[in-house]
């Protein structure tokens, strides 16, 4: 029997036990259970990578379909990361990650499957994107504002979650970015995705971003994720708990603090 | 406490107590960091002996803190930073890994301004037994 049918027959019997009925349907959900780790490093769109390297490595880049004014802005930040000063919010440590980023982070995953909602959490953050999947729609355009993660509806296509997320931050406001290359997106920004698992046992969350401001064409990215052996356990992201990394408010150099507290090595850029 | 002027291969990086060996074949490899790593010199391999002070085993970042005595007899303290807690414990890395007092091998990626800091590479303890990358 497998896991999946195993959990629906789980669900039928606990319908049947809690009503003392046999017409109740089951549950049709997947089995997503466990700790899933992102395949290929953080370069959020690995099909347009140009150079050698992770995202930090001078000369990579990616080649999202930008307007000619976002790409003037992606090349401003792959030229501050070249120089290793690229402000990254993730490196204040305090900063949601936000929505698409979360789906390009190192460390683990857990991808929970409840009857009106699915969370995806991210050890790394810790990060929480909610998806109603209860029949709701979005809040209207009044009713809504700018969040790191959006606003997140959903449906299943067969074992197929499918999601729309609008009403994200900006990321030229300097509170969110995709990847530590420097990609952004604006306000405008709305991301369908599509998330199952493929004949090769992968989590494969596939993102058609569109983006009036920032895009000149949807540009379509998809992420892969590994599932862990079983018993793999996730574990607290303190990002402050012992951050001996702090930045340069003014120059964006990542400093290191010694074992006396105190910063111990010399900005190059003073 | 072992001394600096135990290690094989030596090269003046910071005048007194900086060695290098070549390491080509390790260039390229880096662990995730929340920050950039644009302090790190990672074109090179510094290599040297001392004594385990503490093992920070903490979020964002494990630190490995040795005692390295340079080629004045002086101590000084190196900070090596590492991958999380989280990723290392579950590749089997716990806060007993590195024990106060044990003397080891290093291997890391010094700090490009010459600070006694790295981001580290592996380490060999007295047994033989390594940790993270030694090759």
């Amino acid at each position: 029997m497998t896991s999946k049918t195993k959990n629906r027959l789980a669900v039928l019997l606990l319908g049947c036990s809690c009503f003392g009925i046999s017409t109740v349907s089951a549950q049709e959900s997947p089995d997503w259970s466990g700790v899933w780790a992102m395949n290929g490093g953080t370069i959020f769109d690995l099909d347009t990578k140009t150079g050698e390297g992770g995202s930090t490595t001078p000369g990579v880049r990616e080649h999202p379909p930008y307007n000619q004014d976002f790409e003037a802005k992606y090349q401003a930040n792959l030229d501050l990361r070249d120089a290793g000063v690229f402000p990254d919010p993730n490196s204040y440590c305090g900063i949601p990650t936000g929505y698409p980023r979360l789906m390009n982070l190192p460390d683990v995953y857990e991808f929970a499957v409840t009857d009106k909602q699915v969370w995806i959490l991210t050890e790394n953050g810790p990060n929480v994107l909610r998806i109603y999947t209860d029949g709701r729609e979005h809040p209207s355009a009044a009713d809504r504002w700018p969040t790191h993660t959006g606003d997140s509806i959903g449906h299943w296509e067969g074992d197929t979650l499918v999601f729309d997320t609008l009403s994200l931050h900006s990321s030229e406001s300097g509170n969110t970015i995709i990847d530590r290359t420097g990609l952004i997106l604006s306000d405008a920004a709305h991301i369908v995705t599509r998330m199952a698992i493929n004949d090769e046992g992968l989590m494969e969350a596939q993102m058609t971003i569109e983006d009036a401001k920032a895009l000149a064409s949807p540009w379509v990215v998809t992420k892969r994720y590994r599932r862990l052996e079983e018993g793999s356990r996730v574990y607290d992201y303190a990002c402050n708990e012992n951050n001996r990394n702090p930045i340069d408010p003014n120059t964006g150099w990542t400093y290191t603090i010694g074992p006396d507290g105190q910063i111990m090595d010399i900005n190059p850029g003073q | 406490m072992k001394s600096m002027r135990d290690i094989k291969i030596s090269e003046a990086f910071k005048q007194f107590f900086l060695l290098v060996i070549a390491g080509s074949f390790f260039v390229g490899y880096s662990a995730y960091s929340h920050h950039s790593n644009a302090m790190f010199d990672q074109q090179q391999v510094v290599e040297f002996s001392g004594t385990i002070k503490e093992f920070q085993f903490t979020n964002p970042h494990t630190w490995v803190q040795v005692m390295v005595e340079d080629d004045t007899g002086t101590t000084v303290e190196w900070s090596l930073e590492w991958g999380s807690p989280n990723n290392l414990g579950r590749q089997g890395i716990r806060p007993s890994t590195f024990p106060p007092g044990a003397d080891v091998m290093i291997k890391t990626y010094p700090m490009k301004d010459g600070s006694p800091g790295g981001l580290f590479i592996g380490a060999r303890f007295a047994d033989g037994q390594t940790i993270g990358r030694w090759e």
